[in-house]
């Protein structure tokens, strides 16, 4: 285990996903054309961070089909309600602004999530 | 938009500080009391706080601007110091140093420097002692903190149980791999301040 990170270590990597807010989710999910996933989560919450990198490998996979999107629960506490969130991490998929689909927990692994993200759109 | 206690954890920040910032999850009532405890022991005999204490909070972003090294996830996954020469501690290092800036606790804290046939044995056991306070917090009721350690998850059942029996715990089945969202609360919370 690594105790004492050295001064020479390179920066903490940048999101790949986006974060939304109130804003932002109306234009980038109720309005939007195409499929969109957006998952509910919180950096406090260690099941988003265990799915963290899955997520972020299913949505480099999917990048030209479906956007993928973050909205923070502890911060957009009204979207969260709005959406009924009971806990995170949860997923939901929306296409024409709509809800198709949700899955709620910890996916640990890539195939299930891309599943579980790909299906409501009937996507492969 | 940020909410105001989450943004409040780090907001505040100066490039590099005299004092170490010690960060910890808000989230996790283990960690909170960790937090108050080193709020009550860490300052010099003028009542001036040896470190800083501040919660994670939830902006990645704030906490780059604080170190460009640091990793939201990361810090959530084990205690951080940040130094005031730059370096970075974390885990049962971090718990060393604090200790090491707590007047009240010096007396124990140059056990962690010991060195025999160079290696730091009070440290190893420290560092140890980190690992499963941090393995069985979930057992303490921690909703954020995941799932148990395996070698946890017999306590983590007996303390379900014993809930059960004495009809401590709510009857809603918990759901696994999942955190409810009625275990956030941290916008309510003010942070950790001297008794």
């Amino acid at each position: 285990m690594t105790h004492r990170l050295s001064e020479s270590s390179q920066s903490a990597s940048r999101d790949g996903i986006p974060s939304l807010d109130a804003a932002s989710f109306e234009a980038r999910v109720l309005h939007a054309q195409g499929p969109v996933v957006v998952e509910f989560m919180s950096y406090s919450c260690a099941y988003c961070g265990a799915m963290e990198p899955v997520l972020q490998q299913v949505a480099q996979a999917l990048r030209s089909r479906v956007a993928v999107f973050r909205v923070n629960v502890a911060i957009e506490v009204d979207l969260a309600s709005a959406y009924e969130i009971e806990g995170t991490p949860t997923l939901v998929m929306f296409s024409q602004g709509q809800e198709v689909g949700r899955s709620e927990g910890l996916n640990p692994d890539a195939a299930t999530v891309m599943e579980a993200v790909t299906a409501p759109f009937g996507l492969q | 938009m940020m909410n105001s206690t989450a943004s409040a954890a780090i907001s505040s920040t100066t490039p590099r500080q005299a004092t170490p910032i010690l960060l910890y999850d808000d989230e996790c009532a283990v960690c909170r009391s960790m937090a108050r405890w080193v709020v009550g022991v860490a300052h010099d005999s003028a009542g001036v706080p040896t470190i800083d204490v501040r919660p994670i909070g939830e902006d990645p972003e704030a906490l780059r601007r604080l170190d460009p090294r640091l990793d939201i996830w990361k810090v959530y996954a084990q205690s951080h110091l940040l130094m005031p020469d730059g370096a970075i501690l974390i885990a049962g290092e971090a718990v060393a140093e604090v200790l090491r800036r707590s007047p009240g606790m010096a007396w124990c804290a140059w056990l962690f420097s010991v060195h025999v046939f160079k290696r730091r044995p009070f440290q190893s056991l420290l560092d140890l002692g980190y690992i499963i306070l941090s393995d069985v917090r979930p057992v303490f009721g921690c909703k954020s903190c995941g799932a148990p350690a395996l070698w946890a998850r017999p306590f983590a059942w007996i303390v379900k149980m014993v809930k059960k029996l004495t009809g401590t715990q709510a009857h809603a089945p918990q759901r696994p791999n999942f955190t409810p969202r009625a275990a956030k609360g941290a916008a309510k919370r003010p942070p950790p301040s001297l008794p």
